[in-house]
């Protein structure tokens, strides 16, 4: 194989690609990238079994053929080469040559025939939505996803596809992030699955703002096709939870928060929120809000927000880091908290389809 | 690393034989008093007679008329488990207990033979408190629980590194761990018997035919494993489960499985985790068609009735053949005050 391809084409080539590779070398060639050449180019391929990526680059192919380099140790090169005029050639043994104006290297690679199969997509199911709609859904829902392992249903997020929707869920079964939008497509692409954490997060890297991502699934993969780039996921096996019944049904009070204003607030006091409780308390009066957290022999905070509140008073307590999940992660000048008692959990919405569940900690102080 | 499995030999029973010498020649069983009672632990004479452990006991009568039935007495044999703990952590902190009567330990750090230090262990607990131990000596964790198998009763085994390949290529397949009888089965119907069969699959085969699964078996059939010996290991979760040859197809039948299921697991709360508080219940179910679902509850102290609940949930779900059941318990986390101040999502 020969090939001649800029430095920027293969570098951003690699560097879409490199994260899934691998660290830990189970298998030799998994740290290592699928170069196969195309009529137009170069297809770059990684996996790790479960999740895995492939684009193609434009490259003048001298002479075709395939082989596989390790990823990292590629990209680091290319990184530094001096030029952007790089040729690579391959000779039987997946012996590489890079030249790049007066570097000269040689690394080792494997047979293309160690390298894992790259599963296929399921045509029939395809769903297609715009790159920014996915995005802002696994934004404003990931940070939700439990890491507990013995849970490992959770340890994804739920796409589920009914009714000309698209609805996003995730939970560590604290709080629940919930994003939904419209897409067109018929009953039969109708189904659920769980995409795994890692493939939520390669997404998330891969996703523009412009541009379009198609969706299909097989009976154990999903697959995203997003300009010129596929990624290819594992699904986590078994049944999501039903998020319905943990939705709480009408709040008694809705009160308007100012994102950018309570964010700040509840950083600031839940310095003084205890390790071992780690919460801070929320007090709503006549329009106000104070935020108060106290931990004992070391000392306390509070702070005061001007709200509009008509209801009685009422005092909740929440886990901060919960509580500024989605403030962190929403556009929304505007968020609504809905409350209905300091037991019963509260929800935050936007003036967009997206809710947040959140139960209350059970503290005294 | 140095790794040492120490099992003590048929430990309720051997605990029950010293103090009732009377009893030590007779073919014995402890089980649990319930009425559907089974075999805990049984001793060599009883053993001699097919009498098994996890055995029903009127099964374990049938085959051995004579059996001597003794109830449980967990309180013995947790002080006992006390001292014998106590005389591993004498070699080493890193001492791993798995339930009462087996124990991972690390003894890399020594600069004294693996061999001589299972073999002074094993006597120090024979002189301290009467009962025999055997004991595994091999590179890692796995290796070790193999080979503490190999000289029972009251014997020990070693497995250097160098003769790790040699031992693994005619090992049964069944001895590796999380090869039940029914995976065993499958791969024999393929011709795969031993570790040095499984060996000749490579990695991405056995991914594609099992999932990550498969990635560990291509390890472990190598005999590598490169678990640490945790000593602080906090079991987050105890769960059993059984794989059907023949499918469940009624809800009678499920509650039938489902109740010799928990009996086991209540046995084995008790066994290893009586001592712990319960957060959840749960029953987990694969299908005919391989999909699987799970279905849980907060229930401090479950019973019965809890999984049955729980099993008909979970099985309407589908209502369609069974081919295994689990039924589990999840215990509350150690740090209490945090996770019994935040309230929990109810699915």
């Amino acid at each position: 194989m020969k090939i001649a391809v800029t430095k920027e084409a293969l570098l951003e080539g690699l560097q879409r690609i490199q994260n899934v590779v691998s660290n830990r070398a189970t298998l030799p060639v998994l740290t290592n990238a699928l170069l196969e050449t195309t009529d137009t180019g170069l297809q770059l391929t990684t996996t790790d079994l479960e999740v895995g990526i492939r684009c193609t680059i434009p490259a003048k192919v001298q002479k075709p053929g395939s082989t596989t380099l390790p990823a990292r140790r590629l990209a680091a090169i290319v990184r530094e080469l001096p030029s952007s005029e790089i040729t690579i050639e391959v000779d039987g043994e997946n012996i590489a040559t890079i030249r790049c104006g007066a570097s000269f290297f040689k690394i080792y690679g494997l047979p293309k025939t160690e390298f894992p199969e790259f599963p296929i997509a399921g045509e029939q199911t395809a769903i297609t939505l715009k790159q920014s709609e996915l995005k802002d859904g696994l934004r404003k829902t990931s940070y939700a996803i439990s890491s507990d392992e013995t849970r490992y249903v959770l340890n994804g997020i739920l796409f589920s596809l009914a009714d000309n929707k698209m609805t996003l869920v995730a939970t560590d079964g604290r709080r629940l992030a919930l994003f939904d939008t419209d897409v067109e497509f018929p009953k039969s692409h109708e189904r659920d699955f769980i995409l795994p954490t890692k493939a939520v997060t390669e997404l998330q890297r891969l996703l523009g703002e412009e541009g379009e991502v198609t969706i299909s699934t097989s009976e154990n993969f999903a697959f995203f096709e997003l300009s010129g780039t596929f990624l290819s996921s594992k699904l986590v096996e078994g049944n999501y939870p039903n998020y319905r019944q943990v939705v709480p049904g009408e709040a008694k009070e809705r009160i308007a928060l100012e994102r950018d204003a309570f964010l700040n607030c509840v950083r600031r006091v839940s310095l003084l929120s205890s390790d071992k409780t780690s919460s801070v308390r929320l007090n709503f009066t006549r329009d106000n809000l104070d935020i108060t957290a106290n931990t004992p022999e070391v000392g306390e905070a509070k702070e005061s927000l001007t709200i509009k509140y008509r209801g009685k008073d009422l005092s909740i307590a929440f886990n901060p880091e919960f509580l500024m999940d989605p403030f962190r992660n929403l556009a929304n000048e505007e968020v609504y908290l809905e409350l209905i008692d300091e037991m019963s959990p509260g929800v935050l919405k936007i003036n967009t389809p997206f809710l947040y569940v959140i139960m209350p900690m059970r503290v005294s102080v | 690393m140095k790794v040492i499995h120490l099992d003590m030999d048929c430990f309720y029973a051997a605990v029950e034989m010293r103090e009732r010498p009377d009893l030590a020649n007779l073919p014995l069983a402890v089980g649990g008093g319930s009425r559907r009672g089974v075999v805990t632990t049984c001793n060599y004479e009883a053993r001699k007679y097919g009498v098994r452990s996890a055995m029903p006991g009127f099964l374990a009568r049938e085959r051995c008329p004579q059996l001597v039935f003794l109830p449980v007495r967990f309180d013995l044999y947790r002080a006992e488990s006390t001292k014998i703990r106590n005389i591993l952590h004498r070699y080493t902190p890193l001492v791993e207990p798995l339930s009462l009567d087996e124990a991972y330990l690390d003894v890399s750090a020594s600069d004294r033979y693996a061999w001589d230090i299972a073999k002074e262990i094993r006597k120090s607990i024979c002189d301290e408190t009467g009962l025999t131990a055997s004991a595994g000596i091999a590179p890692n964790k796995m290796l070790a629980k193999i080979a503490s198998d190999w000289r029972k009763p009251n014997g020990q085994f070693a497995i250097t590194p160098d003769q790790v390949e040699g031992f693994m290529k005619d090992l049964p397949l069944r001895k590796i761990w999380g090869i039940g009888p029914k995976s065993a089965e499958r791969f024999a119907g393929k011709g795969i018997q031993t570790c040095g069969d499984l060996q000749k699959l490579s990695l991405p085969e056995l991914v594609r035919q099992m999932g990550k699964w498969g990635e560990e078996l291509y390890h472990l059939c190598r005999g590598r494993d490169d678990r640490a010996v945790e000593p602080n290991r906090i079991r987050k979760s105890l769960s059993t489960e059984q794989t059907y040859l023949e499918n469940l197809t009624s809800a009678a039948q499920c509650e039938r499985a489902m109740e010799d299921l928990v009996s086991d697991l209540l046995a084995d709360i008790q066994m290893s985790a009586a001592d712990r508080r319960i957060h959840k219940a749960f029953v987990k179910i694969k299908f005919a068609d391989f999909s699987r679902t799970t279905r849980e509850g907060i229930h401090p102290s479950p019973d019965f009735e809890t999984f049955r609940t729980l099993l008909l949930e979970a099985w309407k779900r589908k209502a369609h053949p069974i081919r295994l059941l689990g039924a589990g318990v999840r215990f509350a986390e150690e740090a209490r005050e945090f996770e019994d101040a935040q309230q929990w999502l109810d699915f």
